[in-house]
């Protein structure tokens, strides 16, 4: 299973590339860096369109691509126990030792935990967002988290206010919660070899124009202003549905000159846009964690950000200048910025940043949560049903009854298909130049031993 | 050669090195048993059950498409349904697949069917870009399957289209189809350079 203390890894979520975002770039880092320090890492997410089946990616990270189709905001169909038998396949023949979920958000991520302690296996279990306690629609998530949280090994947070949040939400003990910040690859996102002219101040924001970014937020601030700084233009990339609403308040106010709309700006690109700009401009309404600040401090602009969730706790105080979520309040706090600007030195804000994030950290503390997590006791669904029941008076006794209808399917398809028949995946060498029929022998010499 | 015999569960590898001109002529062979006789019995009593389930409601006159003026007809007439039922189920059933590496030549797919029918497939040498060992992911499971890339085809052509053959007997028969294309681009090599030579 381990060797001595490396791991084997499968990362669920239903959040992977080809999409590129917070949760997916998360996973994708922590993985590579994971892989660094010796462990095996084995993804496993829904297929995209025609992407379905199992991939290689960058230093040998496989994915499994299971063709479940996605039916709302790129979620897996819940079926609870449909995955059972694919997600019994993966953990066997990749000898996995861990599951780490993603995203509360993610029913494929919350079906793969079910099965996998079910079957004994150990789970960690990373939430990236905040969510509200009041709709409808937050009252059930939290409720299904509680499900998942009530039997996982060990949590992992993004920010204190993150950690408060996934606590207050599912009543797991603060005490099996870690909190581990993202990072930034400070590799990709270095400042401009020259610095910027600062005749003309450039504000960049880069985000979904969705109400949850606070797009609306913008359409007061931007005219605002720019009646009070007639040197200031903004460069705006993304795309959402509040974009029409910034194209009018452009179009009410003559502002095509000060004010560009790039459109869609992929991952790819984000950099060279960060780096025509003096200021990055955040106006989320909610935020876990911000990558995207990070990004910008790491390409050596001074950032302007709404003070919400946890981005008081991502940079320091003098990279960054804090506003409520109010338009008076973010355009005093733009007026100080433009006047820190002389202070502010590209390159050192690069080199603080190289210091202070890097995933190859995230990727030690979250070792650090995988070994609390393996030394944790194996109990059997006797011992575990007790900590479904204090979820809730009728929702404690649906979840044992959920848990116990999974176990007896689990052993049903171990009598249909027993553990020695499922093939285990010989270990396969990307990086060394070994042909593919020595990589065979070696596998073969490794069963008959077994 | 001595055959090579491999048994796992309820697939059987026997591999045959048979003398033919110009050189020997590679047969891998994989067999299916078992599954067959519990199917047949299992299938039998099924059919047997629909058609005393058939009879009683000619009997009862209930339903009407059965032609409850005419109780002979009608029985024979289910009986011949499930016969054919019987007959198209018993054509799927695999007996032996088997591949046949001719070398310099082509290789040759046979599906051997309990019903006695063989289906054969030539693929020609050139035609063969590459055999690759490929893991198929389904909903529910994921396997081990070997297939061909040809040249000029979008699609991969499988080698064994109805069986699926754990991968230990799959590790021979790929290693077999890839000598006999490096032999036949190591061969083609050398024409080409002797042809070089003569100019």
């Amino acid at each position: 299973m381990s060797q001595q203390g490396k791991h084997r890894i499968l990362m669920v979520s239903d959040f992977f590339y080809p999409n590129f975002g917070g949760v997916e770039n998360h996973i994708y880092y922590l993985s590579q860096c994971l892989m660094k320090l010796g462990h095996k890492v084995v993804v496993m997410t829904h297929a995209y369109k025609n992407r379905s089946g199992v991939r290689y990616m960058t230093g040998g990270l496989k994915v499994y691509y299971v063709p479940w189709k996605p039916f709302l905001m790129q979620n897996t169909l819940p079926t609870f126990y449909g995955t059972l038998p694919i997600v019994r396949t993966i953990l066997i023949r990749e000898r996995i030792s861990i599951v780490h979920g993603h995203q509360a958000f993610s029913t494929l991520c919350h079906e793969a935990l079910m099965h996998a302690r079910t079957m004994g296996y150990k789970v960690v279990f990373t939430d990236h967002s905040l969510y509200g306690f009041a709709d409808v629609g937050s009252i059930h998530m939290n409720k299904v988290l509680q499900f998942t949280l009530a039997d996982v090994s060990q949590a992992i947070c993004v920010s204190h206010t993150s950690k408060e949040n996934t606590v207050l939400r599912s009543g797991l003990p603060p005490e099996r919660v870690f909190v581990i910040p993202n990072a930034v690859d400070t590799a990709m996102f270095k400042p401009a070899p020259e610095r910027l002219s600062s005749h003309e101040i450039v504000i960049v924001v880069i985000s979904r124009l969705v109400y949850r970014k606070g797009a609306d937020l913008l359409v007061e601030v931007i005219p605002e202003v720019c009646r009070l700084h007639p040197n200031v233009r903004f460069i705006i990339g993304g795309d959402g549905p509040k974009r029409v609403r910034l194209e009018e308040m452009r179009e009410k106010h003559s502002l095509q000159d000060r004010v560009d709309m790039l459109g869609a700006v992929p991952h790819a690109k984000v950099q060279s846009i960060l780096i025509t700009g003096h200021i990055f401009l955040n106006s989320s309404l909610t935020e876990a964690f911000c990558i995207a600040i990070l990004e910008a401090a790491s390409c050596g602009l001074l950032t302007v950000s709404t003070r919400v969730g946890g981005v008081p706790e991502v940079l320091p105080d003098d990279m960054i200048v804090l506003a409520e979520p109010d338009p008076s309040d973010m355009v005093l706090a733009i007026t100080k910025a433009i006047h820190l600007l002389p202070q502010i030195d590209p390159q050192a804000m690069h080199d603080r940043m190289k210091k202070l994030y890097s995933w190859h950290d995230v990727a030690k503390r979250t070792e650090i949560v995988y070994d609390r997590a393996l030394n944790c006791p194996n109990q059997n669904l006797v011992e575990r049903l007790p900590r479904y029941l204090s979820c809730g008076a009728w929702a404690g006794k649906l979840f044992c009854v959920v848990m116990i209808i999974d176990f007896l399917f689990w052993r049903l398809l171990q009598l249909w298909q027993p553990d020695r028949d499922v093939e285990v995946v010989p270990h396969i060498n990307l990086t060394s130049p070994q042909s593919g029929e020595e990589m065979w022998d070696s596998c073969a010499a490794d069963e008959r031993c077994r | 050669m001595d055959p090579l015999v491999i048994t796992k569960g309820r697939y059987t590898y026997a591999h045959d090195v048979k003398k033919g001109p110009p050189e020997a002529i590679d047969v891998h062979h994989i067999m299916v048993a078992g599954g067959f006789m519990f199917c047949t019995y299992a299938l039998l009593f099924a059919i047997t059950g629909f058609l005393i389930l058939l009879l009683l409601l000619n009997i009862t006159s209930v339903c009407q498409v059965l032609m409850p003026d005419k109780p002979v007809a009608s029985v024979l007439w289910s009986f011949t349904l499930a016969g054919f039922t019987l007959r198209q189920l018993l054509r799927k059933q695999v007996e032996k697949e088997s591949v046949v590496i001719l070398p310099a030549f082509g290789v040759q797919l046979e599906t051997t069917y309990k019903s006695g029918r063989t289906v054969h497939h030539f693929v020609p040498i050139g035609k063969i870009l590459k055999p690759v060992l490929n893991e198929c992911v389904t909903p529910v499971t994921c396997y081990w399957s070997l297939s061909l890339i040809l040249r000029g085809e979008e699609e991969l052509l499988l080698v064994f289209k109805e069986l699926y053959p754990p991968v230990t007997m799959l590790v021979p028969i790929w290693k077999a189809l890839c000598a006999a294309i490096d032999d036949k681009n190591a061969l083609a090599c050398i024409q080409i350079a002797t042809l070089d030579d003569a100019l």
